[in-house]
């Protein structure tokens, strides 16, 4: 009897002693209600070649170099291209806010400086039962080469071309993430005084179809593959396979690919070699980011 | 065993709420946290305004939390690393502070008051021992909390990024600034 009341007395006090604790105790930790939109989609603005859906921040400044060698299939003797020099794009894209961005670039090709803007439309959203993300790329470029290398009946806005894209893609996970870009470019003035293979055509399409997925946390294989779909003479599809180095504020990018051109209207209308025959090239690119505030 | 059930009785209705406890009582949701880091190369910040705390002075209880995946570095590449392979957020979702104040606290709130509070600082898994300095200011709908200590990384097994692009400093500032309402 007496052990019985003990131990119904020992209980009440632990009770006591400890009940307020757990009552009177911290906050229920509970996540945030954020923005669940989907990022990075792809690592970096470029994906190769493509501009990606990945938009940037406010203030975020992002800076690349771009480089494409020779063929590979001129030998070891030319260091598989590597000699034949690089044609080389820099580009700087800066936010204006966190859909919209302005950039402004410039390729060897054809001295080619072009000014883009990159609008995102589409944010894929699980939560809210958006499937992809949308961008819309629009630029105008000015080919700037010396005008003793064009026809002499040039005028300035003979040098003109514009590119549209609007890349559609999908983060099915962390590792894989797809695109699909429809692209259309124009040429104001065509024939044989521009790298393109075309000399007759001044407009060009295709869908793009690019993709990464993710093999180690901060690495990633990349593809790209853009058929000749506009009917013009000497066409030939783009295809590139590449790899993505993240290393924090810098995205390197090493790939091999058909063209030598580093922007949208020479990719398509450009010369692509056949990749089957080692018609293809090195490249690399470095994406740096900077907050500026 | 009359006499023993009704003292049983007694001490539970000891855990009957009192209804003054919760007077004291100091809560918010959306305070403002900041880590600083400043290496030699590069300094940046990230932040949050998802900061949720508790001051009950009754209890002499002093809680803070905030959802590690609302703090942004402005950078979406950063910020996804940060989240992912640093502070691993998937698994250690939040960075919490529970302690006691330890200074002597003017109940009453008329003056600004520097603080003292003493407790665990938990992130990324590991538990430690801080004091934490800060100041209490007296605002109309409440009180204005603003504190500040230190963390080294590698106390709470936070790794460094290995190619030195990113300077990440060792040492990052930790700052607070949130505004507690009484609680009703």
């Amino acid at each position: 009897m007496i052990n019985y009341q003990l131990r119904l007395l020992t209980l009440c006090i632990l009770l006591i002693t400890t009940l307020p604790d757990l009552l009177m105790a911290q906050l229920e930790r509970r996540t945030a209600d954020i923005d669940e939109s989907v990022s990075l989609t792809f690592m970096a603005p470029r994906n190769i070649n493509l501009y990606t859906v990945e938009s940037l921040s406010k203030g975020e400044l992002h800076y690349s170099i771009l480089h494409t060698f020779g063929p590979v299939n001129s030998g070891a003797r030319n260091l598989f291209g590597i000699d034949a020099g690089a044609n080389v794009r820099f580009s700087f894209e800066y936010g204006i806010t966190d859909r919209f961005s302005l950039g402004l670039g410039r390729s060897s090709l054809d001295k080619n400086i072009a000014l883009s803007s990159r609008i995102a439309l589409l944010r894929q959203n699980p939560a809210e039962g958006m499937p992809v993300s949308v961008s819309f790329v629009p630029s105008v470029g000015i080919n700037t080469v010396d005008p003793d290398f064009l026809p002499g009946n040039y005028i300035p806005t003979d040098r003109i071309n514009y590119g549209f894209s609007l890349p559609v893609a999908r983060k099915f996970n962390d590792k894989l993430s797809l695109q699909l870009s429809p692209m259309l470019v124009h040429f104001n003035r065509v024939g044989p005084e521009l790298n393109i293979m075309d000399p007759e055509v001044n407009t060009y399409y295709s869908v793009g179809f690019a993709g990464r997925y993710k093999i180690k946390p901060r690495m990633a294989l990349s593809f790209q593959y853009i058929p000749p779909l506009t009917d013009a003479e000497d066409l030939n599809a783009n295809l590139a396979l590449g790899i993505d180095i993240e290393t924090g504020g810098h995205v390197f990018q090493m790939f091999f690919t058909t063209s030598r051109a580093l922007n949208d209207p020479y990719l398509i209308a450009g010369d692509n070699g056949d990749f089957f025959a080692r018609e293809f090239r090195f490249g690399f690119n470095v994406n740096r980011l900077f907050q500026l505030n | 065993m009359k006499i023993l059930t009704a003292i049983c009785v007694s001490l539970l209705c000891l855990l009957i709420p009192d209804q003054d406890s919760r007077a004291q009582s100091f809560t918010a949701e959306s305070g403002y946290v900041e880590f600083v880091s400043s290496a030699p190369l590069l300094e940046f910040k990230g932040t949050s305004n998802h900061l949720t705390g508790l001051i009950n002075l009754d209890k002499n209880l002093v809680d803070f939390y905030v959802d590690l995946n609302t703090l942004d570095t402005g950078i979406d590449l950063r910020n996804n690393h940060m989240r992912e392979s640093y502070l691993e957020t998937d698994t250690y979702r939040f960075a919490e502070f529970t302690g006691e104040l330890v200074s002597d606290i003017d109940p009453d709130f008329e003056l600004e008051q520097e603080v003292t509070v003493t407790g665990t600082f938990k992130i990324h898994g590991v538990e430690r021992e801080i004091d934490v300095q800060g100041t209490i200011t007296p605002k109309e709908s409440g009180l204005q909390l603003d504190a500040g200590w230190t963390i080294l990384l590698e106390d709470y097994n936070i790794d460094k990024p290995r190619v030195v692009f990113y300077e990440l400093a060792s040492e990052q500032d930790v700052n607070i600034s949130i505004l507690l309402k009484p609680q009703d």
